[in-house]
């Protein structure tokens, strides 16, 4: 008798805590979608995006992107090493504000850099996300 | 039978007791694991207000006002919001949401929510270029 109460109300927790990390997860991001709260609406998923992008770190967005196959990630490497030797260097980044609608969230970016030959370029990003992965970028 | 429904009253407060605090727990536990984005180490430029020249053609689009669309993009620029705006093929809205300013270069962006051909919800995001105050391009 004591032993079934004692599983029963670690069950009730247990159901309760579920419950409650989604509800938290998903009241977190209503509020950072809508920016109330002093929030801007940025996703952590797009931020990570960008600056690995900037950093030239493939790796570190693999995981946050749709799988890509071996040679295509061998590629890409290949393309960051020499990017990195060229020097391109990140001046600013702005989240310029995004939206979602249902499943998909789109958020823009402007970003400034100084190529090698010292010209300064500024241009947009728009990325889109779905799943927790960027889905689209352009 | 007072003592019996006494019990229960007791049981069912102590049930709804640990529910609560199995949410106070799960809140608290997303707390920790959620960080929220990482600290940009490259600085943020101040927001602008929405080009008036911006302005007009995302109104156009919104209107699905083909002609007028028309006599403010070149063709290569409808060429490329055409591009901007796959798969969406009937806009049903569209909102601002940030510009900013750079050696007079101005990115004003924005959101359009509309159907694809298969009448699916979709949303896509788009930037036009601003100079002179003229849209230079579109992203």
């Amino acid at each position: 008798m004591g032993t079934r109460a004692l599983t029963g109300s670690a069950g009730v927790v247990l159901v309760g805590t579920l419950i409650g990390f989604f509800l938290a997860s998903a009241v977190g991001i209503a509020v950072q979608d809508s920016g109330v709260l002093g929030g801007n609406g940025e996703s952590p998923v797009a931020r990570a995006y960008m600056l690995g992008l900037l950093q030239r770190d493939p790796s570190s967005i693999s995981s946050i992107r749709p799988q890509q196959g071996i040679a295509q990630r061998a590629a890409e490497l290949q393309g960051a090493s020499s990017r990195s030797s060229s020097a391109t260097q990140p001046l600013s980044l702005t989240y310029l504000g995004g939206g979602s609608a249902g499943p998909l969230t789109v958020s823009i970016y402007a970003v400034g850099v100084r190529t090698s030959s010292g010209t300064d370029q500024f241009f947009p990003l728009a990325l889109t996300i779905a799943g927790g992965k960027v889905v689209r970028s352009e | 039978m007072t003592m019996t429904s006494s019990t229960a009253q007791v049981r069912a407060f102590g049930t709804v007791a640990l529910f609560v605090l199995g949410l106070v727990v799960g809140s608290v536990a997303h707390q920790i694991v959620d960080r929220g984005p990482g600290e940009s180490p490259y600085p943020a430029l101040p927001k602008t207000n929405e080009p008036a020249a911006a302005h007009d053609v995302v109104q156009a689009i919104a209107n699905d006002d083909a002609a007028s669309l028309s006599k403010m993009l070149a063709a290569e620029q409808l060429t490329d919001l055409s591009t901007a705006l796959q798969p969406i093929i009937d806009v049903r809205g569209t909102k601002f949401v940030g510009a900013v300013e750079s050696e007079g270069r101005l990115l004003s962006a924005y959101l359009v929510t509309g159907k694809t051909s298969e009448g699916s919800d979709f949303i896509v995001g788009f930037v036009l270029r601003v100079a002179n105050d003229q849209v230079v391009g579109v992203n």
